[in-house]
């Protein structure tokens, strides 16, 4: 039985898929455990296991116990006095705190074990659940309140250290409270068998065939070099990078590159301010070194700092938030004012400056640094005709009061402002013997090209050029491609200018973020320049010719691609149906624990996108629900290869979570990838 | 009967202006914050409504008149609250408060009914100022009690506020910083009445210290920002009661404006919560630290006391307000001296900071005060047992935060704690109908 228990524990925790904190949203595919079938067969039973109407009344009161506690434990610095206990982990503490609730008290039974494994064993035998369905009740428990299953996925696996005991803790947790509220929750395996029968499937075909048709139709087949170019500039493969990039190239003669924001430098940044430290690096990686982020503010912030602590030591006491209202009562009434009437004036007023600079990379080894330079100059096709001037771009949002700020940041860098990172490869590529062991590599970067680092900040679409005091024709073409790129996307936005939605309070929409994305493109900027492509693409520079093994191609698919497709499933999901898979509306959202969002009072997390996301309003979507279709320039032979060898790519193509077709440039033809891994030249297909 | 329907004095005009200020802020806000709604209109509609009953409210004479748009205001906040009545945890938050209001109104009603019919006048101004039997006062005195607690959420009262967040969060900053002060506008009205009833007073002074205690309390073990912040106007609401107790009725108005801008902002700022870095205070403090503070406490009351105006030397519920500027001042001035371990270096900052704060304290209600002067309201009582106590149990629990660190250890050592710690937690919960048990039970269509 113990066997059996373990093995149907593994089952249910894998249909769930992770959801991290609001300090860092990183898109997921919310049927990530589905991802194993067919998308039509996943999306059918997604829509069994969290799609459904009503729950039993009883297993509501269940919900309600597991939620009041989630909310305790998880909490991450709200309460000011914490639930006692917690370090006995989860179970435990919640389970000795339960037998105080006077509610529950007289369910208790004298021979209930307090062993996790026991209390496992005994619930079920109590509910009579037949062993054969162990694995179905056992997801059932954790998908009636699919967003905290989610975090506890995030907690237990993703956290950095791995924390595989949540896995049994939690479902120990929720076992229990069925046995004490519901005993009869055996009833919830028919309840789910209903709503299986009734499910169906989802068809996006036409859609999807009209964007393709449309897109590659845009693709230049036959393209011409950039030559003698002013500048190269290199964005991350964002799709809000899209459209700046085709700004830039128009008022000047500049070359234009995608690649992954975090700019292959996997660091753990530390602020040497506030003395905070994160990740800024894909969440599929792990840091591999540390840096310290240099501010000037460090004085100024100590004394906002000071000022913060007296407010909190009034605010969070007995008897003293009396006196606290009555003396800040008046200059909260004038910040009100100012912030709803005035919105530029006040953010002028708590301006955190950009701080960009970095401490030292010596604690990068060198060999790291020259791997990191070659490796990346290699994955973006930037091997020759160096430009005098090579600007690496991270970009970053700004948005006031928005609990889902990060979510609008490079997921490339695990959702934080990714400045920091094009920082420290500028810096790696400006050293005079990185650039010695790039040159026996065959790579002759010019003595004269100088790289620089830069932000684009996505809401105001404003550059900001870290250190770069001479380059003055190329930031008024920056601001000329602001001009031109912020005016195209405000016609989706609505009234109120770029720069006073990044600043305003009340501001729910400041951007779209990556709404409409649809496809990822891997191969060199020509073959996309001249036509738009809407802010829907994600491009990827890659040059096939430099990568006959397709190494390259692999660590593409594998890990940019795959993230993309995270977003772009997140997107679709929060879209398709925004109370089950999105957070619902931001007008009646409450922030639980620093962590994540509620609706109003208490609800289950409500993880993936709020409706202002996806939605122009509360009936109308803005985002076009599409599968990610993938166009990889290059040989089918190289592809053919990358996919043999990767199971992931194997599992997407195969069960058409994603599309990929192949420009192959031997014979100039579009080939499509059809699902059971051949290649046609039928359009049609899919 | 109809001559005097609106009566302006120092009072409404206090009101109009706090309602003033946070109702253009709040609907400017709105204006962008529900852009897409579906609701978008009809949102509009109700929450002007709302500010025009507030207001013609807060200067209706004629009683019928005042009644009238009190339960309006009370039926548009309902309107308000439910917003999306399509998701039942809304709709049912809006009957629960719909409930107590409808209460609150029946008793202010009978109130108010009472002092016509044996004052024989329907304007309220004249009202105050007749004569009646003691026993008719005392009753009708206690019905409009009724009718203020169940307006702002005073013990036992307080169901609906803790399950109002369903609102949208303007609402919220609305009903925050406006109806729920309906209570306390309503005893400053009839408070020459009370002033003739001590005993009242001091019912009144108690059920604002449990509600106190009890909303800060709650508000400290509360795990979201908005439940937070319910919690914590729970417990304001309390003490403006317990000033309203202590015969300290300009404080108490003072306490209602100033809160009511104070978490308006708060709510409207909401979504900042998650970056909000609780930092560490060091509790307990070590003893010189906590010394050094005491007596820049010390110099805090003497500040206050000078640049408000106040007799120091007084024995009488003033001396409440010293207490609570005494706490608040140590409380200021600790963090300052025991920032980086550095005591007396900063005990110059921590004097001018402590100095400059309660300065600022005593103007802003020097402020209040000196509007409401006209009304002739000072009634400062004599002090006795009951305050004593309470300004007790208030330091007792404000010394036994500070020793924070420790009450967590208590808290993992002692069961009794625990049943303690549950029992509050189990308590704080919304109505379970108000909560979104299931995840497709919420709706955000209309």
């Amino acid at each position: 039985m113990k066997n059996q228990i373990q093995h149907a524990l593994k089952i249910s925790w894998d249909r769930i898929a992770p959801s991290w904190p609001l300090k860092n949203l990183i898109a997921v595919n919310p049927l990530q455990g589905f991802e194993d079938l067919p998308f039509e067969e996943a999306f059918q039973k997604g829509k069994a296991y969290f799609g459904q109407e009503f729950l039993p009344q009883e297993m509501e009161s269940v919900n309600r116990e597991t939620m009041k506690w989630l909310q305790a434990f998880f909490d991450e610095g709200q309460a000011t006095i914490k639930m006692p206990l917690r370090n006995l982990g989860l179970f435990k503490s919640i389970y000795t705190l339960l037998k105080f609730d006077r509610k529950l008290m007289s369910k208790w039974k004298e021979n209930l074990p307090e062993n996790i494994d026991l209390i496992l064993e005994e619930c079920l035998l109590y509910l009579k659940i037949p062993q054969e369905q162990y694995d179905e009740y056992l997801t059932l428990m954790l998908t009636t309140l699919p967003g905290w299953a989610s975090y506890i996925k995030y907690k237990a696996s993703w956290e950095g250290s791995n924390n595989d005991s949540y896995f049994k803790e939690y479902m120990a947790l929720r076992l229990l409270l069925v046995y004490l509220i519901y005993p009869k929750g055996k009833e919830l395996l028919g309840w789910h068998e209903g709503a299986l029968c009734k499910s169906y499937a989802y068809d996006f075909e036409t859609l999807e065939l009209e964007y393709k048709k449309n897109l590659l139709g845009k693709i230049n087949i036959n393209h011409t070099n950039f030559v003698n170019v002013e500048a190269q500039l290199v964005f991350c493969i964002d799709v809000r990078s899209e459209g700046f990039r085709r700004a830039i190239e128009s008022v000047g003669n500049y070359e234009t590159f995608g690649f992954a924001g975090f700019f292959g430098i996997p660091v753990n940044v530390c602020d040497d301010a506030t003395g905070e430290h994160y990740n800024s690096c894909p969440v599929l990686l792990s840091p591999a070194h540390d840096v310290v982020m240099r501010t000037s503010l460090k004085k100024k912030f100590g004394t906002s700092r000071l000022m913060r602590k007296i407010y909190q030591s009034l605010k969070y006491n007995i008897t003293t938030p009396f006196a606290l209202v009555e003396s800040l009562g008046i200059i909260a009434g004038f910040l009100m004012v100012a912030r709803t009437f005035f919105p530029k004036l006040s953010a002028r007023l708590s301006k955190k400056v950009s701080h960009c600079k970095v401490n030292s990379i010596d604690s990068i080894p060198f060999q790291n640094q020259c791997a990191y330079a070659l490796n990346a100059l290699r994955m973006m096709g930037l091997v020759d005709h160096f430009a005098p001037v090579i600007v690496l771009c991270g970009h970053g949002s700004e948005t006031q009061n928005n609990a889902y700020a990060s979510s609008l940041d490079c997921g490339a860098c695990g959702g934080r402002h990714g400045g920091i990172n094009a920082v420290i490869l500028a810096s790696i590529l400006m050293r005079h013997d990185v650039r010695s062991y790039l040159a026996e590599q065959n790579i002759a970067i010019p003595e004269s090209t100088r790289f620089v680092a830069a932000e684009h900040n996505t809401t105001t679409d404003h550059v900001e050029i870290f250190e770069g005091e001479k380059l003055i024709k190329l930031k008024s073409d920056l601001q000329k491609a602001q001009a031109i790129h912020s005016a195209q996307r405000f016609k989706t936005l609505g009234n109120g200018s770029p720069d006073v939605r990044a600043k305003d309070w009340a501001q729910v929409r400041p951007e779209w973020g990556l709404s409409g994305n649809a496809s990822f493109i891997v191969g060199s900027r020509q073959l996309t320049k001249d036509s738009s492509l809407e802010g829907r693409s994600f491009l990827h520079s890659y040059d096939w010719t430099i990568d006959p093994k397709g190494e390259i191609l692999t660590t593409i698919l594998t890990a940019p691609m795959v993230v993309a497709q995270w977003i772009n499933a997140q997107y679709l999901f929060s879209t398709l149906d925004n109370v089950a898979f999105g957070g619902g509306s931001k007008i009646t959202k409450n922030i639980v624990g620093k962590i994540g969002i509620m609706q109003g009072n208490s609800s289950d997390l409500m993880n993936g996108l709020p409706l202002q996301s996806v939605f122009k309003s509360d009936q109308e979507a803005y985002h076009e629900p599409l599968m990610l279709l993938t166009i990889v320039h290059a040989p089918r032979s190289i592809i053919d290869r990358v996919i043999f060898e990767q199971d992931v790519l194997q599992k997407l193509f195969g069960n058409e979570w994603v599309f990929l077709t192949c420009l192959d440039p031997i014979d100039h033809t579009f080939y499509t990838l059809t699902k059971d891994l051949k290649w046609t030249t039928s359009f049609m297909e899919t | 009967m109809f001559e005097n329907l609106f009566y302006v004095d120092q009072l409404s005009g206090l009101i109009l202006l706090v309602i003033g200020i946070v109702g253009v802020s709040v609907i400017s806000f709105s204006r962008r914050y529900l852009e897409g709604d579906g609701l978008y209109g009809r949102f509009f509609g109700n929450i002007i409504t709302l500010i025009i009953c507030v207001v013609l409210m807060s200067i209706s004479d004629h009683a019928v008149l005042f009644l009238f748009f009190w339960g309006m205001g009370n039926v548009f906040l309902v309107r308000l609250m439910m917003h999306k009545k399509s998701w039942e945890a809304s709709r049912q938050s809006g009957i629960l408060a719909g409930k107590y209001f409808t209460f609150g109104f029946f008793m202010i009603s009978s109130g108010i009914g009472l002092l016509v019919y044996s004052s024989r006048t329907t304007s309220i101004h004249q009202m105050i100022y007749a004569k009646y039997d003691d026993n008719i006062l005392c009753i009708s005195l206690i019905l409009l009690l009724l009718g203020a607690m169940a307006q702002s959420a005073i013990f036992p009262f307080h169901k609906w506020l803790i399950s109002s967040l369903n609102s949208p969060t303007p609402v919220s900053a609305i009903m925050h910083a406006g109806l729920v002060n309906g209570g306390g506008f309503l005893l400053t009205r009839f408070a020459p009445l009370y002033v003739k009833a001590p005993y009242i007073l001091d019912v009144i002074f108690v059920a604002g210290l449990v509600t106190a205690i009890m909303g800060t309390l709650w508000k400290l073990i509360q795990h979201d920002v908005k439940k937070m912040l319910a919690c914590s106007t729970m417990g304001q609401m309390g003490f403006m009661m317990v000033q309203f107790g202590l015969g300290l009725f300009p404080a108490a108005l003072t306490h209602l404006c100033f809160h009511g801008f104070f978490k308006a902002y708060l709510f409207l700022a909401s979504g900042s919560a998650a970056r909000e870095k609780k930092l560490e205070l060091n509790y307990p403090p070590r003893l010189l630290d906590l010394i050094l503070s005491f007596f820049i406490g010390i110099l805090g009351i003497i500040t206050f006391a000078f640049v408000g105006g106040k007799n120091l030397m007084t024995l009488d519920t003033n001396l409440f307000v010293f207490l609570i500027t005494f706490v608040a001042s140590v409380q200021f001035a600790l963090p300052i001296v025991s920032n980086d371990g550095r005591a007396f270096k900063m005990i110059p900052v921590a004097v001018m900071g402590v100095i400059s704060f309660t300065a600022f304290y005593a103007m802003c209600v020097a402020i209040v005060e000196n509007i409401l002067e006209p009304l002739n309201l000072i009634h400062s009582e004599p002090l006795n047992w009951i305050h004593i106590v309470g300004g007790g149990i208030l330091c007792f629990l404000w010394i036994i935060m500070m020793m924070s660190n420790h009450l967590a250890y208590i808290l993992d050592k002692f069961p009794y704690m625990q049943r303690l710690y549950v029992l509050m937690l189990g308590s704080s919960q919304p109505a379970p109908k108000t909560i979104t048990s299931f995840r497709n039970n919420y709706r955000y269509k209309a």
